[in-house]
């Protein structure tokens, strides 16, 4: 039983200047910044193009997001539920392999799959050229042609984002107890019966769960719907801030968008306390799954690959296709370097944060450091175009006070932190540090408290604990972290694209820029490097998955 | 001058802002082997994390072997204090093999040394030839035992045990109560037991210090804990018994509903003053010949003997040992007779 003092910890936080109590504090101060900054600007009243915008724009916005959100949901559901049943509940050929490449579409961020399909599709494409050549009939061609479109987003969304759907409901799938299921035959039930009656119902919360992460995610694209002329709350925030260069109405915009977020976060957490409450471990399926043959199998086979295909293999084959054979690209070293390095760089920093705030909750567990801690994971939810916005109003604030503070000396005004790497920074950390802290946690909560009161009975004083015990333990869980934070980093596009200093490219601006000017072909390029690097973690993550 | 290895003097412990524990004394004797016995919750595990340095005092001393560990403004650390623990998760360094989980404590040992103690812990727990299996090799039992070992290899003063046993299964969690004992006395290392359970103290220790709410009830032998408890909560908590009614009659007599019944000693209660008595199932005997009769209401088989409940004419249910192949049905009547060599009495 792990009793620690609580009241404790809290004199010892105020009563003693302590590292890691006060970086956990400046922390969830720097995550509550972009938030608190946009926010604020609901009590500054109306602005003019704000007024415009309520009357001409807003509602479109909003009907585009919702609508795109709903669609996204749909597809989601159907590409990712299906999958997780047929490979829960049934064994047949190729099972195994299906059920890791079912997860590979997360290396893919949207607008790359956008890019692709666009590409590929295009009127002098080998699909319509194909089509043409065999006089096929309008309709099937149009809705081809029509790909730069609202459902056509939905579906681009909804194939990167389906493995949460599935990665979720295959889980609670699993971990339902087979005496559930064979009470439920004791009493009569048909085989149709039980799935509708328990496995769904069951699987319901979790479902839940990963539909609204996706959501979020639509919420939070701002690549895709950008590339296909969808009008949403972020593209709107972006161009009210750039376009009509009116920060109030585009943190006005921002504080809606962080609205519809905060609801989603409810609920989602709402349905994860049911997951918990759903799963037992009694007894798993696994041993009780149905053998299928003959056509049974070729159609699990066909529901299983058809994600998989559009998802992840098809666009694959075609970006290397084109990187390999047709793109022009030069200064790609450059491009490489500088992703490889803000994101190293970024990534390692992030996680040394997240590694103290891990060790104040760890060392000094109390109430208030639990719910910093929980506040501070809220960063994640935070659309990226919302950070960019809530970093450089705040950023680009204090950088006009350094200049007028700097002036009598000579100094030429400057951009010293909006303009700069360290805004870029910023942003990622309010962003992604839930991601470290989310993978460091679980790392060390595998090491209960009573191995380090082993420690120190043994002789190791606190340091000792750390260095012998906590770092041979931890180590995967640190290099996870990392890995994770990297990627991610990576493939963000609408914050890097805002934030970045002048002249300062990365891979995915790159492609957005080469996409934005249709050269699809050359985007190929830094799009599949951004792919491959992205299947990592997915690898990686898949493997530890399947190995607990 | 105090022979007492181990001595908790008038502590007070809190809490999350919850008083734990309030003016406690303990101590133990050089090789003895204590134990804490009580409810969950009742404060015991707080107060072995207080004595192995993981838990501020409010007030009060801990000292061990003549050295002052703990006091109000004053802790030694955990690893300066020469106290080992063994703890109820286990808590073997999974990284690590048997042989390096016991030689984690023996810092400043030469390698020789070192393996010299391996090689005669692993003898003594029993496992020797296992030094190279990671722990995650070995049964929950064996863990067990290697963190024992663990705990002891660098010779610690003080052992402390917190619920070492609770996450086996029964019928380890006995075997292995006793054979840690064994190990323990043949090391002659003074121990300190936590647990809620009244078996796994009886075949460990000693003295068994029965607590509840914080402070002790009871500080004695398994022995006298059982057959003389001091307050109605010990008497409950060791084993099965029923309480009744009863009236002093005289300086060493009381009437009851099973007749006068005589104590062995001048009691401490008034004549005429009203009384309970305490009774366990093995002050009642079954016995076929006897003359007073009572109708059997329940029976547990416990495979050497039969636990039956039998209720008097007078409406007492009372516990009853009978012997094993003494099966009788539930309705039946049954002679029954008193063997009662001291009585337990309580105010009422």
């Amino acid at each position: 039983m792990a009793i620690t003092t609580h009241h404790q910890s809290v004199r010892w936080a105020f009563s003693r200047p302590n590292g890691l109590l006060l970086t956990t504090l400046i922390a969830a101060l720097c995550v509550a910044l972009p938030v608190l900054v946009v926010v604020s600007f609901v009590l500054t009243g109306v602005s003019d193009a704000w007024s415009h915008l309520l009357d001409t724009l807003l509602g479109r916005y909003a009907l585009n997001s919702l609508l795109l959100s709903v669609l996204v949901a749909i597809g989601v559901v159907i590409l990712g539920v299906p999958a997780a049943w047929i490979i829960s509940f049934y064994r047949f050929k190729g099972r195994g392999v299906l059920s890791w490449l079912l997860l590979l579409p997360m290396a893919y961020p949207a607008y790359i799959l956008a890019y692709t399909y666009t590409g590929l599709l295009d009127f002098s494409g080998p699909v319509l050229t194909f089509l043409r050549d065999m006089s096929a009939p309008e309709w099937m061609m149009d809705p081809l042609l029509n790909i730069r479109s609202l459902p056509g987003a939905a579906l681009m969304l909804s194939l990167v984002l389906y493995p949460y759907v599935y990665l979720l409901a295959r889980a609670a799938f699993m971990e339902q107890s087979a005496n559930l299921m064979e009470a439920a035959y004791t009493l009569g039930q048909s085989r149709w019966r039980v799935f509708t009656r328990i496995v769904i119902p069951m699987a319901r919360p979790a479902i839940a769960a990963g539909t609204l992460l996706a959501i979020m995610e639509t919420l939070a694209d701002f690549g895709t719907v950008q590339f296909f002329g969808v009008q949403t709350f972020t593209t709107g925030i972006v161009r009210t801030y750039y376009g009509f260069g009116d920060t109030v109405g585009a943190a006005q915009l921002s504080t809606l968008l962080l609205g519809c977020v905060f609801f989603l976060v409810i609920f989602e957490k709402a349905s994860r306390s049911k997951v918990r409450y759903y799963s037992d471990r009694l007894r798993k399926l696994n041993q009780t799954s149905v053998t299928l043959t003959g056509w049974r199998q070729s159609v699990a086979q066909i529901l299983c690959i058809l994600p998989v295909l559009f998802g992840f293999l098809l666009p694959t084959t075609i970006l290397s296709y084109w990187a390999l054979f047709f793109a022009e690209l030069q200064s790609m070293w450059s491009l490489i370097t500088n992703s490889f390095f803000l994101a190293g760089f970024a990534s390692i920093f992030i996680v040394m944060v997240a590694l103290i705030i891990c060790y104040a909750n760890r060392l000094y567990p109390s109430q208030w450091l639990n719910h910093t801690t929980t506040f501070v994971g809220l960063g994640y939810a935070l659309p990226g175009v919302v950070v960019a916005i809530g970093v450089l109003i705040p950023f680009g604030a204090l950088d006009r006070l350094i200049s007028q503070a700097l002036a009598p000396f000579g100094v030429q005004p400057s951009l010293w932190l909006s303009g700069t790497l360290v805004a870029l920074v910023f942003a990622y950390l309010v962003r992604f540090l839930t991601v470290a802290t989310g993978n460091l946690t679980s790392g060390l909560s595998r090491v209960r408290p009573s191995i380090d009161q082993s420690g120190r009975l043994l002789g190791l004083n606190q340091f000792g604990v750390i260095s012998k015990l906590h770092v041979p333990l931890i180590r995967g869980s640190v290099f996870t972290a990392v890995l994770v934070c990297f990627v991610d980093i990576l493939k963000e596009l609408p914050a890097t694209l805002i934030l970045r200093p002048f002249d300062f490219n990365t891979l995915a601006v790159k492609a957005y820029e080469l996409a934005g000017d249709e050269r699809l072909i050359d985007a190929s390029v830094p799009s599949i490097l951004i792919v491959l690097v992205g299947l990592i973690p997915v690898i990686w993550l898949n493997r530890s998955v399947t190995q607990e | 001058m105090d022979t007492a290895a181990l001595m908790v003097r008038n502590i007070r412990l809190s809490y999350q802002d919850g008083m734990i524990v309030n003016d406690f004394s303990l101590s133990l004797q050089p090789q003895e082997l204590g134990c804490l016995l009580g409810p969950s919750g009742c404060g015991k595990s707080t107060l072995l994390r207080a004595i192995a340095g993981f838990q501020e005092l409010d007030s009060g001393e801990i000292w061990l072997d003549n050295e002052l560990l703990s006091t109000e403004r004053h802790r030694v650390a955990p690893e300066h204090r020469g106290v080992g623990m063994v703890f109820q998760d286990i808590a073997l360094f999974p990284h690590l093999t048997v042989a390096e989980n016991i030689a984690f404590g023996l810092t400043g040992w030469s390698e020789e040394s070192q393996d010299k103690r391996i090689a005669e812990l692993l003898e003594l727990i029993g496992l020797t030839g296992l030094n190279q299996r990671y722990p995650h090799e070995l049964s929950g039992g064996q863990q067990q035992r290697v963190a024992l070992a663990r705990a002891m290899a660098p010779k610690p003063k003080l052992l402390l045990l917190d619920e070492p046993f609770s996450g086996l299964d029964t019928e380890l969690r006995g075997r292995l109560a006793s054979e840690v004992r064994t190990i323990l006395k043949s090391d002659g290392i003074c121990s300190l037991l936590v647990t809620h359970d009244q078996r796994e103290a009886f075949d460990f220790a000693d003295r068994i210090a029965v607590m509840h709410d914080g402070h002790i009830c009871q500080f004695d032998t398994p022995f006298n804990l059982y057959h003389e408890p001091t307050s109605p909560f010990v008497a409950h908590f060791v084993g099965p018994g029923e309480m009744i009614d009863a009236r002093v009659e005289g300086p060493r007599s009381v009437s009851s509903p099973l007749g006068v019944l005589t104590h062995d000693a001048d009691l401490e209660f008034e004549v005429g003053s009203d009384v309970q008595i305490f009774l366990r199932p093995d002050d009642l005997i079954h016995d076929d010949d006897s003359s007073y009769q009572a109708t059997l209401v329940g029976k547990h088989f416990r495979g050497a003997h039969h636990l039956y409940e039998v209720k008097l004419d007078n409406g007492v249910v009372l516990g009853c040992f009978a012997p094993s192949h003494h099966n009788h049905a539930i309705g039946e009547r049954i002679g029954v007779s008193l063997d009662i060599e001291h009585l337990v009495v309580f105010p009422k």
